[in-house]
């Protein structure tokens, strides 16, 4: 799977867009040029050779605070893209299996969380349980696990109904020699597609937390931190939410191109685009033989 | 004695006001290394029969006794245990679809002997004897199923029935899918198991595929068994009109469709 | 092979279908899938083309109505529906044609079928876009051809959806539907080899019937040799995308000459009904 996804100009592109924010995530506080907290009296200055791309309202230089909010934005996000599999994937997969009551509160539960109001729930639970990233996390978690709980119980619902697996309960195998043997593989390429687009999600959800001022406390940056406040000085500085933004804009784009590639390289989808592929190049192949022969 | 033995069996489908009779009052009996052929068409009952005797579907009324095992009533736990014993195995019609796209054949092979609990030296060593029982080439083990042809790939399912060496095997429709020389060499290899003991039940739609190789057959007609008899007497002085209009509807290679106004006289008879 | 491709031309009645030699290749693997067939059919003749599932005869079938899968096309031969070559044809005119001149039915006729319509509003559209009728006579014509494929009731039948009729019926309302528009051909592609033996022999009843009383010419695909012996006229063995065999469905039954024919008619005969019945005719 990973060598067909990087067979592709989508998935080569959103792989290496998404590793340049990942090293940017691991060493990204490490490369931050000044202390990102600290203020100076040189507020709102424009980019220059001292501050790459300026400082922020407080005098805080904003390429360094871009550097060092790297980490959390992007782990952030991917905490909740696992806690949607964890607490999503899972009761999906054996919400087909567990019976009819489990099956019945599973969906209703599901059904319910969609329900929610996003940012109603969102507010209710910090002030239920307090302001924090771990509050925050298991906001948006909960609230995109329905997404994880639908495809994956689609998915395990057109292998519970194939005959290997009625195959398998013949010869004597249990409910969770079926999960490790069959289900699973089968559930892996629609999850992978929806955590994909799900890691782009959560993390417009996290940017536009801190934005709200919900998870992350200032003074600590993120960058949906940064453009949060980089709004407030628009008139002052009306480039200057175009850094963060662009980081966010590309890492939710190459998610989702990720998630796109995946979905056209497994599957139905993925063998006409491969037939596709080799008309051409043969088709390319009989024109140049022929321009030999002319 | 008996491999299987199947009495006045109801099975009922649905609940309350849905609820609907698939099998009423099915006795039948198996013995050692005999083929029989279930004919019905479809809803008649074919298919319920046998999953019952699978354990896959409850009986509402009636006794199942395997191998001298009364399993009427059994839950899912004893069921899971005598399945691990290998008694009855199963061939689906379509082998594309029976066997996991995405696990080897070797894996495929051997996962009955796995779920008893035997080695997997063991379990791989037995794995090439069955295969070669089918006639194949044992580098085939490595390869996934969609790498198969669906003549191999009906083998290696017949080969996975054989591995627990069951005392039953039932087949659903298991060559109608392959092409007619794996047709051919399918019936072949199920014709020798015979002489090994192994009992065989045939299901299928069609009179004409099993007529061949069957000692005996039991026609299924709305969910009743309408004739039980030996291949030859059914074949040659059919007693149901049922019975009568299946052989009159097979295809066979007399060029004149003559049985046509037998058929709508048979037809007639059975809607009265 | 070359004995094979002339056609026994005794007959005197224009062809409605000639095939000449149709070779139909795959663009993926540039592998040339259908190897040179070739047959004639007049109106109130059947042809039959017997094959694995792999040997040619759908992509042949798909050919002659213009709707090759992606990827796939028809490299040489010539294909003439009622005199006129149809790979001259613009999508326009094939569009016309198919329907008009000619039509098909195949294996699964659920999946033909949308399942949230009426099915006899189904055929009424086929007869309303083809023959131009207008709503209520379109119904009533409808009604008219569920009455021609023998399907009981066919006032209740129109107004039914397609879970609520059975396989058989279904088939027989894909016919209906095939036939609307009074082609002079129907291709039956594998069109009873989802149904129960019972009824196949109906839907082959049915077809003898439509050749007997329309004249329409009949293009009957199955694996099944026993399938087309009941029907055709002449037959068509193909395997690997060849025609093996051609020729009348007497000389092909009962002296066949490839071992591939002779293949299938031993399997007839060793686990067959044939086992216990002697050969009629011979």
């Amino acid at each position: 799977m990973p060598r067909r996804v990087l067979s592709l100009v989508s998935g080569r592109i959103s792989v290496a867009i998404l590793l340049a924010i990942a090293l940017l995530a691991v060493f990204g506080p490490l490369l931050a040029p000044q202390d990102p907290l600290a203020t100076s009296p040189d507020t709102l200055a424009g980019p220059s050779g001292g501050h790459w791309l300026g400082t922020d309202y407080l005098g805080r230089d904003v390429f360094s605070r871009l550097l060092d909010g790297s980490r959390i934005s992007v782990v952030g996000s991917l905490e909740v893209a696992l806690m949607a599999l964890v607490v999503g994937a899972i009761p999906g997969i054996l919400s087909v299996y567990l019976g009819r009551a489990f099956e019945w509160f599973t969906l209703r539960l599901a059904d319910t969380l969609v329900a929610l109001p996003f940012l109603l729930f969102a507010v209710a639970v910090t002030a239920l349980l307090g302001n924090g990233i771990t509050q925050a996390m298991f906001v948006t978690g909960a609230l995109v696990s329905p997404l994880f709980y639908r495809v994956a119980r689609s998915a395990t619902l057109a292998v519970a109904r194939s005959q290997y697996v009625e195959a398998a309960l013949i010869s004597g195998a249990s409910l969770g020699w079926v999960v490790r043997r069959h289900v699973w593989v089968k559930v892996l390429p629609p999850i992978a597609v929806a955590l994909a687009q799900t890691i782009g999600v959560g993390f417009v959800i996290v940017s536009s937390l801190t934005f709200l001022g919900i998870g992350v406390q200032p003074p600590a940056p993120t960058w949906g931190g940064l453009l949060a406040s980089d709004l407030g000085y628009l008139s002052y500085q009306p480039w200057a939410p175009f850094a963060p933004a662009l980081l966010i804009m590309a890492t939710v784009w190459a998610c989702n191109l990720l998630a796109d590639a995946i979905r056209d390289v497994s599957g139905e989808a993925g063998r006409a685009l491969a037939n596709t592929r080799r008309a051409a190049a043969n088709q390319k192949a009989n024109q140049t033989a022929a321009g030999g022969r002319a | 004695m008996t491999v299987l033995e199947v009495t006045d069996l109801d099975v009922h489908y649905g609940l309350r006001r849905q609820r609907r009779q698939a099998l009423s009052g099915a006795s039948l009996t198996v013995g050692p290394g005999e083929v029989v052929g279930l004919i019905g068409e479809t809803g008649s009952g074919k298919s319920t029969l046998a999953r019952a005797v699978l354990g896959l579907v409850r009986p509402t009324a009636g006794r199942i006794v395997i191998d001298g095992e009364d399993v009427t009533g059994y839950r899912s736990r004893q069921w899971r245990t005598l399945r691990r014993r290998g008694v009855i195995q199963y061939v689906f019609q379509d082998p594309l679809r029976s066997l996991d796209p995405d696990v080897t054949i070797a894996d495929s092979l051997m996962e009955p002997l796995l779920l008893q609990g035997v080695p997997r030296e063991e379990a791989t060593a037995k794995a090439r004897t069955y295969l070669a029982r089918v006639r194949l080439d044992e580098e085939l083990l490595a390869r996934l199923p969609g790498e198969l042809s669906g003549g191999q790939r009906q083998r290696v399912a017949v080969a996975r029935a054989l591995i627990t060496e069951p005392k039953l095997v039932i087949l659903d429709e298991p060559v109608s899918a392959l092409d007619a020389a794996n047709r051919v060499q399918v019936l072949e290899i199920l014709k020798d198991l015979r002489d090994t003991g192994i009992a065989l039940v045939f299901i299928s739609h069609d009179l004409g595929s099993v007529a061949g190789i069957a000692d005996r057959i039991a026609v299924l007609y709305q969910g009743e068994l309408v004739e039980v008899g030996s291949a030859r007497d059914i074949v040659a002085a059919p007693q149901h009109p049922y019975t009568r209009l299946l052989i009159s509807s097979a295809p066979t290679l007399r060029t004149a469709s003559a049985g046509r106004a037998e058929r709508e006289a048979l037809r007639a008879l059975l809607n009265a | 092979m070359t004995t094979l491709t002339e056609s026994p031309t005794t007959t005197t009645a224009d062809p409605v279908l000639s095939v000449h030699d149709v070779r139909i290749r795959s663009q993926v693997d540039d592998r040339e899938i259908v190897k040179g067939v070739s047959f004639e059919l007049t109106p109130g003749k059947v042809v039959g083309i017997v094959g694995e599932s792999g040997s040619g005869k759908t992509l042949t079938c798909r050919a002659v109505l213009g709707i090759l899968p992606p990827h796939f096309e028809v490299s040489a031969g010539a294909i003439h529906v009622a005199g006129e070559d149809i790979t001259a044809l613009t999508p326009a005119r094939l569009t016309a044609m198919r329907g008009s001149t000619i039509s098909a039915v195949f294996q699964d006729p659920a999946s033909y079928l949308n399942p949230s319509i009426q099915v006899g509003a189904q055929i009424a559209e086929v007869i309303r876009v083809k023959k131009g009728l207008k709503r209520r006579a379109a119904r009533q014509r409808a009604i008219e051809l569920l009455t021609a494929v023998h399907l009981r009731d066919p006032e209740l039948v129109y107004g039914q959806y397609t879970y609520e009729l059975s396989g058989g019926m279904l088939q027989r309302v894909l016919i209906a539907a095939a036939i609307a528009a009074d082609p002079q051909v129907l291709i039956a592609d594998e069109a009873t080899t989802a149904l129960d033996v019972t009824v196949q022999a109906e839907i082959l009843d049915l077809l003898a019937d439509l050749r007997d009383n329309a004249g329409l010419a009949l293009v009957v695909v199955s694996h099944d040799l026993a399938v087309v012996a009941q029907l055709c006229d002449e037959v068509l063995v193909m395997r690997e995308g060849e025609v093996v065999e051609q020729g009348p469905t007497d000389r092909v039954l009962y002296q066949p000459e490839h071992e591939y024919t002779r293949l299938l008619i031993s399997e007839h005969e060793q686990y067959g009904l044939e086992k216990f019945l002697s050969r009629e005719g011979r």
